[in-house]
């Protein structure tokens, strides 16, 4: 099942970008190559939209945090929205909720943004 | 009438995406065999770990020029699950104590997370093979 990733035009400087399917070791490469065309022409303000991510595994996660790295050498910022309860558990069984705040809706992390 | 309290699957597979698919196909049959919903913590855990030692023997368990498949065995008795994973990929002995890496590192996290997950994570060298085990009481 491969991984599809939808780029959202930007509005207020932010681009979403929603992934559906599995964020694993064979839908990673999709989600890294969206994120590098977002960062290349676009504002460094990205917002992931997980609701569609079914299931995430260290390497899904390891995509993110290149992401992470990569916009924040540009100064921008990223957040998270929306992930599911297996993104969550991950998420924090790896501490990665410390580095990722996440937030329950892709409304709530543009607010402020 | 009462779910099923044993279950057995068995699968072999060369391919990434095909075995990745087959993984997590063989978890949701056991859901639905058990009658448990897709928010069954327990199983969720299992599953997550299950793809770490999954993607792990996928993409280090194939060496260049092997035609032999990787062998797969999920089955629930007695309340545990337990999972069989046998791959011809070389010792993997060094990595299995790994600890979980910093937050800068991108990878390097999946046996400390499979570890973490599960009751028992078993693993021996068999000849020229690895053998997995992956234990979880549900």
């Amino acid at each position: 099942m491969a991984l599809e990733v939808e780029s959202r035009p930007a509005v207020n400087g932010v681009t979403v970008l929603a992934p559906t399917g599995r964020l694993d070791v064979a839908g990673a490469p999709a989600l890294r190559e969206a994120i590098g065309e977002a960062v290349k022409s676009g504002p460094n303000k990205v917002v992931i939209d997980m609701e569609g991510v079914s299931f995430v595994d260290s390497t899904g996660l390891g995509s993110v945090i290149a992401a992470l790295k990569q916009i924040r050498s540009s100064q921008g910022e990223l957040r998270l929205a929306a992930p599911n309860q297996q993104v969550r558990v991950v998420l924090e069984l790896t501490t990665l909720d410390r580095v990722f705040p996440y937030y329950a809706t892709v409304e709530e992390a543009l607010t402020g943004f | 009438m009462r779910p099923p309290k044993q279950f057995e699957f068995r699968a072999s597979f060369f391919d990434l995406d095909e075995g990745l698919d087959t993984l997590h196909e063989s978890v949701e049959r056991l859901r639905r065999a058990t009658g448990r919903g897709a928010e069954d913590r327990e199983l969720m855990l299992f599953e997550t770990a299950l793809g770490e030692i999954g993607s792990n023997v996928l993409t280090h368990g194939r060496p260049a020029g092997s035609t032999r498949p990787i062998e797969y065995a999920l089955r629930l008795a007695g309340g545990t699950v337990v999972a069989s994973l046998t791959d011809s990929g070389p010792p993997v002995h060094e990595h299995l104590a790994r600890e979980m890496p910093h937050h800068e590192s991108e990878d390097g996290r999946g046996l400390a997370m499979a570890r973490s997950l599960l009751d028992d994570l078993g693993y021996e060298r068999d000849g020229d093979v690895n053998r997995w085990r992956l234990v979880k009481r549900l």
